[in-house]
């Protein structure tokens, strides 16, 4: 069986834009939401959001972007991005130097890509306003591939010249846990040997709003503690954009050329709830189910399971269905794995959630911690037998779960263990 | 004396911000250039538009061979522009100048003078002047009724209302052979026919107006020749510089003068090379 390791990490993220960052403010439990700008105004429902640091997308025209110099990329590259693509092509940047990779290593017929993202609304509206504003043999040809969902994959490809598979998945807020799973697939198939999993996300003010039509957003004008997962008085998620991009490669092909390997990606479970196409099954079937089949694909019992990132959104029905999920499979002892959820740090990451919360539990065992579940003021009594850790442990976990479930009831379950085991 | 084109009022302040922003990333010039034009109708700004336009939308590195200002700078191959930047350039300029161009247009523009040449005649509503087009072998095969070994035309540059063409004469051909015996020369009425297959060429890439559908290709055919004399012996080894001119168009005939080179030396010459044709049912 071919074994799977992750060697590289990229994050562009509201809680930091290089991994020593990240990792600090993880440990630390600083978060990265903040009252943003463009929600201060009358009639805005939302104040809060988790915006990335260093970066100003806010025009829709690529030229205008600022952004940190020691990304250097063509215009021809740029002017096909979206802010997500400009985020992502930056994460993996990072990464794929994180992972000690030349340019032969990431353009071969064994080297893939699976992206993650629902496209860019904020593009898609600028360049159709403009297309029935001035006629559509006046429209920039670029708009399409800045803007449907596959823009990730569209510009990564041709930018970084990927040879190999390449797709892109759209599940929601699963999106970037199927584009992991898949790609460790593709590497156990032995159809490749290395992939580059890659999720982004514009967090921008049209990409944010529509959720609070749907009444998930938190209202709250407290960045401090807007996200709150697992609070008995959690009201909505807070939304985060940016990206984060992991390198995964076969066992083999990174000891051979002497990659630093952080952990192993064991495998993967998935399964749909079946029920409503927004509102999670009550009782968290689906959940419940990606965490059996996954636990089932890597032949890990129950018991050795540490930490368990859950997707907890910090709204009232998704963290609900998770609590019964995580009862039904770890039981109601309090000797379970620790849980928590970093979204009170980053607030969610939309399709690039599964992606971010996976990168940050390979920190958490690859740095020997495992994070807190930040700003629960009085726990939610329902929680009652799990074991969720309200601070950080300075304990290293040595296999971690990673909970995300997306619009439709598709829920993902990662599985990481430490390396060398 | 300048060319002025009859233009539209001057600029609404509205309209003018809305330009200034389009063309934000341009030289300051560029915007100068486009006011001068749009304010006054002097024509003599428009390269200056181009110009800048195009110098917007290179990668810094490649800024520098368009400012050479040589006009033979090829827009693909020395500044790297591709068909969709290339739309990009035309979008801007249209709006700059306030023109439309439709895509069919752009194809044949292959230099920074070409581009120019061809927006200058836009605005001033003027046709673009017919640029020679080379034809391969393989491209005059596409779409020749003519086919090896009966296909006298090697390579072909189309003009407006003429063309030359090749043949070399390699000393293979089947009709040698017996053409004659022992002495392989080219046949004169072979001559006629390598000029009427030229001509055949010239009438299927015609864009005059007297031609009013598409000609069927296989219904083109040799109706007369007249005053046709020949002045020279051609041999193996010997390259025939063929060239005819379109005379007149009326349906369902078309005529050609018709010539004959080998270097310097005259060949043959035809003065009517008549074809019949028909369109496409």
């Amino acid at each position: 069986m071919r074994k799977v390791v992750v060697t590289g990490l990229g994050f562009i993220t509201c809680i930091g834009n290089d991994q020593a960052t990240v990792s600090e403010n993880l440990r630390e439990l600083r978060h990265g939401i903040e009252l943003y700008p463009p929600f201060q105004k009358e009639g805005m429902p939302v104040k809060v959001a988790a915006p990335v640091k260093d970066f100003n997308t806010e025009s829709p025209d690529p030229e205008d972007w600022n952004f940190p110099s020691r990304y250097k990329m063509r215009l021809e590259t740029l002017r096909g991005l979206a802010p997500q693509g400009l985020y992502a092509y930056c994460a993996l940047s990072q990464a794929i130097d994180d992972a000690g990779l030349n340019s032969e290593e990431v353009s071969n017929l064994r080297t893939g890509l699976h992206t993650a993202s629902a496209g860019s609304p904020g593009m898609m509206y600028h360049h159709l306003k403009r297309m029935f504003k001035v006629g559509v043999m006046r429209c920039s040809p670029m708009g399409m591939v800045s803007s449907i969902a596959g823009t990730l994959n569209f510009n990564l490809v041709a930018s970084f010249k990927i040879k190999g598979s390449s797709s892109g998945f759209v599940s929601a807020c699963a999106s970037s846990g199927h584009a992991m799973g898949f790609a460790y697939d593709e590497i156990t198939l032995n159809r490749q040997d290395r992939m580059l999993v890659v999720g982004a996300e514009d967090g921008d003010i049209v990409s944010i709003l529509p959720f609070a039509g749907m009444r998930a957003l938190s209202p709250s004008e407290d960045p401090d503690k807007a996200s709150r997962p697992f609070d008995k008085d959690r009201d909505g998620f807070v939304v985060t954009g940016g990206s984060v991009a992991v390198i995964l490669e076969e066992e083999g092909v990174a000891r051979k050329r002497g990659a630093r390997i952080y952990s192993e990606l064991l495998g993967w479970g998935q399964a749909s709830d079946g029920h409503h196409v927004v509102i999670p099954h009550p009782e968290g079937a689906g959940i419940e189910a990606a965490m059996q089949n996954a636990l089932k694909a890597v032949g890990v019992s129950i018991g050795a399971v540490d930490y368990v990132n859950a997707h907890a959104p910090s709204t009232w029905h998704g963290d609900l269905a998770e609590i019964f999920a995580l009862k039904e499979v770890f039981g109601v002892d309090n000797n379970g794995p620790a849980i928590s959820s970093t979204k009170a740090l980053t607030g969610h990451g939309l399709s690039f959630g599964s992606i971010l919360e996976a990168s940050l539990c390979i920190i958490s065992i690859n740095e020997g911690f495992t994070p807190g579940s930040a700003h629960i003021e009085t726990t939610d009594p329902v929680t009652n037998g799990l074991n969720i850790i309200r601070e950080t442990r300075e304990t290293a976990p040595k296999i971690v779960m990673s909970n995300s479930s997306g619009f439709g009831g598709s829920n993902v379950t990662l599985v990481f263990k430490k390396y060398p085991g | 004396m300048p060319t002025e084109v009859k233009h539209g009022p001057a600029l609404s302040p509205e309209a003018e911000a809305e330009l200034r922003e389009s063309l934000k990333r341009c030289s300051p010039g560029t915007m100068e250039a486009v006011l001068s034009y749009r304010n006054t109708g002097d024509t003599r700004a428009i390269p200056a538009v181009v110009m800048g336009i195009i110098e917007r939308f290179l990668e810094p590195e490649n800024r520098p061979i368009l400012k050479t200002g040589a006009n033979n700078v090829r827009l693909v191959e020395d500044l790297g522009l591709d068909s969709l930047l290339m739309v990009e350039i035309i979008i801007l300029v249209e709006e700059a100048l306030d023109i439309s161009i439709p895509n069919e247009e752009m194809r044949e523009l292959r230099t920074v003078s070409d581009l120019k040449e061809f927006i200058d005649c836009k605005v001033k509503g003027i046709k673009p002047p017919f640029k020679p087009k080379h034809l391969s072998v393989q491209d005059i095969a596409a779409f020749m009724p003519h086919q090896d070994p009966f296909l006298f035309v090697q390579e072909a540059t189309l003009h407006e209302d003429e063309c030359e063409g090749l043949y070399e004469i390699r000393g293979d051909e089947f009709f040698l052979e017996g053409h004659f015996k022992g002495k392989p020369i080219f046949p004169a009425s072979l001559m006629i026919e390598a000029l009427g297959q030229l001509a055949v060429l010239q009438l299927l890439k015609s864009k005059r107006p007297e031609i009013e559908n598409l000609i069927d290709p296989q219904k083109v055919y040799f109706a007369s020749c007249d005053g046709v004399r020949c002045h020279k012996v051609c041999v193996p080894g010997d390259t025939l510089t063929l060239k005819v001119k379109l005379k007149r168009i009326r349906f369902p005939l078309a005529s050609f003068e018709g010539s004959i080179m080998d270097g310097s030396e005259k060949v043959a010459f035809a003065e009517d090379i008549t074809l019949a044709f028909d369109y496409l049912k």
